[in-house]
């Protein structure tokens, strides 16, 4: 493998990691977009959400690596497997969102973040308690085709990643630009208290934020159980902080910028772990997020809010 | 249903005042404090209560960070990491330098020793126990300060996030650098420390001593600093950051204390931590444990003392003792039913579950903890509230002091220009306020007026201009140094420190006029004592000029009082600064004709003591009655200045306030 085949390897692990952090990071920037909180608990939807996949993929026969699927039932499966672990995580969200933050909409303080963390730490257990601590083998039912790019690979569960995150963030930006339910979204984010005199039913808004969010987690969770064909409950931690960092880099807040941030993250993780060392990787990343946040605290295509007072 | 308990186990003592009884319980709990490894010989559960107060001391410190300058610092355990891996690296047999003659004096001191494994010398380091701790404080509080000096000047959840990174990446360079640390294997072989030859070995007792000799040193100091100056400054930045700045308080310098006297808590608890395990590894100081910390915070109190130490010793409790019981009690029901899952059943598994649970409930249902850090006072009564206003004397006023009638401009405002974006919210504004002198402020809304005393105040950034206040430049300066010049306003929108009481309020509002450090406040020095007693009274004084409008009230809570007396309240706190001039920024807003008529008439009375004021005003009875000049503002330019009668008839004024229609009605009536 020559210098170059080993780059584009790289840059094809690093674009798929990062299509799963840009839909994490999405469920952050779309909750601090509306609420300014640091929403603790998506870390862990996103740990749950693979393993509601994991049970979903189970409960349809395909286990292992034994079970290898091509055509319409690949499809369906997939589809399935996509529809029910984002409605589970989005109705877990929404759940979190109206029996435990509302209450604290208007409690100034860290409470609600506090709140969060505690969820966090509840989903977690939870899963620990009932499932386990060990590494769970994920299914892959696509069939190993591979293309050859020069020297580097790039296999189809790749392309079925960039896919699936593609339409996924394509069907996002649609429904914040041209919805109404969308412009009610980024109303409420500017100023929910003029949104709300204009008619907009803020809850439902903030909800929709958590229900879209949580989804999107769940989603991520699928595809890095499909990516590293293995799950287990502590992946939540690792990849919602670089998904955190991933939206901080894009601009906390803003769209695009959380799917930006998260191919970026993506990519400097592959290129570290290729280039320099993989148990360096969380420095440097967690290095970015102080650089971004002291130089630049915007992020790359953020606007600063002004200060609410 | 804390307080009913309380209240149930004080009534037989009632009769007994409650400072006293406060003194009693606390000699009591000492008392069994200090028997508690006599009276109960049982070695792992000496050992259980000196875990519990290595996590009291870890609680404290995060309570003087959390609860006290409410900067939420999620990797608080890598403070604990670096006082650990101190003491453990220069104790332990990891890093063996070959000897050589520069050794020889350390080793006369006792630092290091000269060992043979078979080769050449080595040095091994032997640093003592008590040497480490206050050194391993230092340490840990110079990297408090170098991780924060970055990120404090961030927005408060921002900190969290930065704060959880750097608590991640302590343990992964402890587990990296395994040349020094012994990577993810540990320390092994840390030493025990030693009192006058005696090694502690193995038993728990003396580290049950030290450790609460620890607490009571840390709940002392917490105690002393949360009484200072220095504590009222950081409940105000965690009340509300801008309005601490406007009356003084360097917020990044306090920030920075906060960050690094929390950080010296965990690093001495880090040395006392790791010499009683007698090992380290990257574990023991990852983010469960911050979050532990974390919930014992909030379990006990964010900001309260006895709160967090309460919460530390329920959890460790919780873990050692009730967890472990309850389970034994499962297992012990499930041999005599034969039920092999109850037999399996290990509840302090389940410990961090309950951490979280507590967490959210705590959050949901007793936000301020078990000892909430502020008591609520009780509500006046009828009487009280309703009696005779007394409109308040100016007689201690006289001490005010500072500001003698001066001469020339107290305030120079040249041709400042501010933009948000595209809108100029300021255009080449020009306002002369003379020593002495009162000048109101009016013009629509919007029309700049707040962004005005913003920009003077440092709060908003000017685009073009100068500021001169006594003929020094003041624009592009601090808030806090602005205040320190003399310059004290209040807010459109009332920002007091919410749940601080109305005589704190009115203390933080002195902050740039003490000088209690650190080393003073802790210590109470005579002269740090005196000067707190003087500042009290002082604070009495300026309380005293509202009548018995704010001095019945001086132990509440601000957030309980009325609009009117809010605003009281923010007048006294600015006052309080002992500022040259005073910046009001529509004073009367939100007060009946009585108290408008009866505020307008104790600004007077300041400005007759020779404060030099500026004020925003719609009320223009209020405006005709104090201002010497009146200056309209509209768009952001001043259209017109003079003295009031003159400008209320201006044509630019009225058509600025009520339109051209409106105007050419009234020129032609």
């Amino acid at each position: 493998m020559t210098d170059t085949d080993f780059f584009v390897q790289q840059l094809i692990n690093g674009v798929s990691l990062g299509a799963m952090y840009s839909l994490l990071a999405l469920g952050f920037t779309l909750v601090y977009g509306i609420l300014e909180l640091i929403n603790f608990s998506h870390f862990n939807i996103f740990m749950v959400g693979s393993f509601v996949a994991l049970g979903v993929l189970q409960a349809m026969g395909v286990f292992g690596q034994a079970t290898v699927m091509t055509g319409f039932p690949l499809i369906g499966v997939m589809v399935v497997a996509f529809a029910a672990t984002m409605v589970f995580c989005g109705i877990l969200g929404v759940v979190i969102y109206r029996f435990l933050l509302r209450p604290l909409r208007h409690v100034k303080g860290p409470a609600a973040m506090i709140t969060t963390i505690g969820v966090s730490y509840i989903l977690l257990n939870v899963i620990l308690l009932t499932i386990g601590a060990d590494n769970h083998n994920f299914p892959n039912p696509l069939p190993p085709i591979t293309f050859a790019i020069g020297g580097a690979v790039l296999r189809l569960r790749e392309i079925l990643i960039w896919v699936i995150a593609t339409l996924l963030m394509g069907g996002l930006t649609f429904f914040v630009g041209y919805t109404k339910l969308g412009k009610a979204m980024r109303a409420t984010a500017q100023d929910p208290e003029a949104a709300r005199m204009m008619g907009v039913e803020v809850d439902r808004v903030i909800m929709t934020a958590f229900f879209i969010g949580s989804a999107l987690a769940g989603a991520g969770g699928l595809i890095f159980g499909l990516y590293y064909n293995d799950t287990s409950s502590n992946i939540g931690f690792n990849a919602g902080l670089r998904a955190f960092t991933a939206a901080v880099l894009g601009g906390i807040g803003n769209v695009p910028g959380a799917m930006l941030g998260g191919v970026i993250i993506g990519v400097i993780e592959a290129m570290g772990g290729g280039y320099l060392a993989t148990e360096w990787t969380d420095v440097i990343i967690f290095s970015i997020l102080v650089l971004v946040l002291v130089v630049r605290p915007a992020g790359l295509l953020g606007r600063l809010a002004p200060n609410k007072s | 249903m804390v307080e009913a308990v309380m209240t149930a186990l004080g009534r037989p003592f009632a009769r007994i005042p409650l400072e006293r009884r406060k003194q009693l319980g606390l000699l009591l709990l000492t008392v069994f404090i200090l028997i508690f490894p006599l009276i109960h010989d049982d070695d792992a559960d000496i050992d259980s209560m000196a875990n519990a107060a290595a996590y009291a001391t870890l609680a404290l410190g995060l309570n003087i960070v959390v609860g006290f300058a409410g900067l939420l610092d999620l990797g608080y355990a890598a403070f604990f990491a670096i006082g650990a891996y101190l003491y453990g690296i220069l104790t332990a047999y990891q890093v063996l330098p070959t000897w050589s003659g520069f050794w020889t004096p350390l080793a006369a001191v006792g630092l290091v020793e000269k060992i043979n494994q078979g080769g050449p010398d080595l040095v091994h380091f032997t640093l003592s126990f008590w040497i480490a701790l206050p050194l391993a404080a230092v340490v840990a509080a110079f990297f408090g300060v170098l991780f924060g000096a970055p990120t404090l000047r961030l927005r408060g959840d921002y900190l969290a996030i930065v704060t959880l990174g750097f608590g991640e990446i302590v343990p992964i360079v402890a587990r990296n650098v395994d040349s020094v640390t012994n990577g993810a294997a540990g320390l092994n072989g840390v030493q025990a420390p030693k009192l006058f030859g005696w090694s502690f070995g193995v038993s728990a007792t003396p580290y049950y001593y030290v450790g609460v000799a620890l607490v009571a040193f840390l709940i002392f100091v917490s105690i002393r600093l949360r009484d200072s100056r220095i504590g009222r400054a950081w409940m105000a930045i965690r009340e509300d950051e801008i309005a601490a700045s406007a009356m003084g308080v360097n917020l990044v310098r306090l920030k920075l204390l906060a960050f690094a006297i929390g950080a010296a808590f965990a690093g001495m608890t880090g040395v006392f931590y790791v010499a009683k395990l007698q090992t380290a590894t990257p574990e023991l100081f990852g983010f469960p444990v911050s979050t532990m910390i974390l919930v014992m915070v909030v379990l006990g109190g964010m900001g309260s003392v006895w709160g967090v130490v309460l919460g530390a010793v329920i959890l460790q409790l919780l873990q050692s003792w009730f967890l472990k019981g309850l389970s034994n009690w499962i297992n012990d029901f499930g041999v005599m039913v034969g039920s092999d899952w109850l037999q399996q059943v290990d509840l302090v598994r389940s410990i961090e579950l309950i951490f979280g649970i507590i967490l959210v409930v705590m959050m949901l249902f007793r936000r301020d903890g078990l000892i909430p850090a502020t008591r609520k006072t009780a509500a006046l009564t009828f009487d009280a509230q309703h009696a005779e206003v007394r409109r308040g004397g100016f007689s201690g006023l006289e001490s005010i002091g500072t500001h003698e009638n001066e001469t020339g401009n107290a305030l120079e405002v040249k041709n400042v220009v501010v933009r948000f974006g595209g809108l100029t919210a300021l255009n080449k504004v020009n306002i002369v306020v003379p020593a002495g002198g009162v000048v109101a402020v009016i013009g629509p809304n919007g029309s700049g007026k707040s962004t005005l005393f913003n920009v003077i105040t440092g709060l908003t950034h000017a685009d073009e201009g100068s500021i001169l206040f006594h003929g020094a430049e003041i624009l592009g300066l601090q808030p806090h140094q602005i205040a320190e010049a003399g310059v004290a306003r209040t807010f459109q929108n009332i920002r007091l420190f919410p749940n601080l009481t109305v005589l704190e309020n009115v203390l933080v509002g002195q902050h740039t006029r003490l000088s209690t450090s650190f080393a003073g406040a802790i210590l109470r020095l005579p002269k740090a004592k005196a000067e707190e007693s003087r500042a009290r009274r002082w604070a009495l004084d300026i309380i005293a000029l509202f009548g018995n409008r704010l001095s019945p009230r001086i132990m509440q809570q601000v957030n309980g009082l009325s609009y009117a007396n809010r605003r009281r309240v923010e007048i006294a706190r600015a006052l309080a600064t002992r500022p040259k001039i005073l910046l009001l920024d529509e004073p009367t807003a939100g007060m009946n004709p009585a108290e408008t008529l009866e505020l307008a008439e104790q600004i007077k009375s300041l400005h007759a003591l020779g404060l030099t004021i500026l004020i925003i005003e719609h009320k223009l009875d209020v405006v005709t009655k104090l201002a010497d000049n009146v200056i309209v503002l509209d768009h952001g330019e001043k259209i017109a200045e003079g003295l009031p009668e003159v400008v209320r008839r201006d044509d630019a004024v009225l058509t600025a306030y009520l339109g051209r229609a409106a105007r050419e009605a009234v020129n032609a009536a």
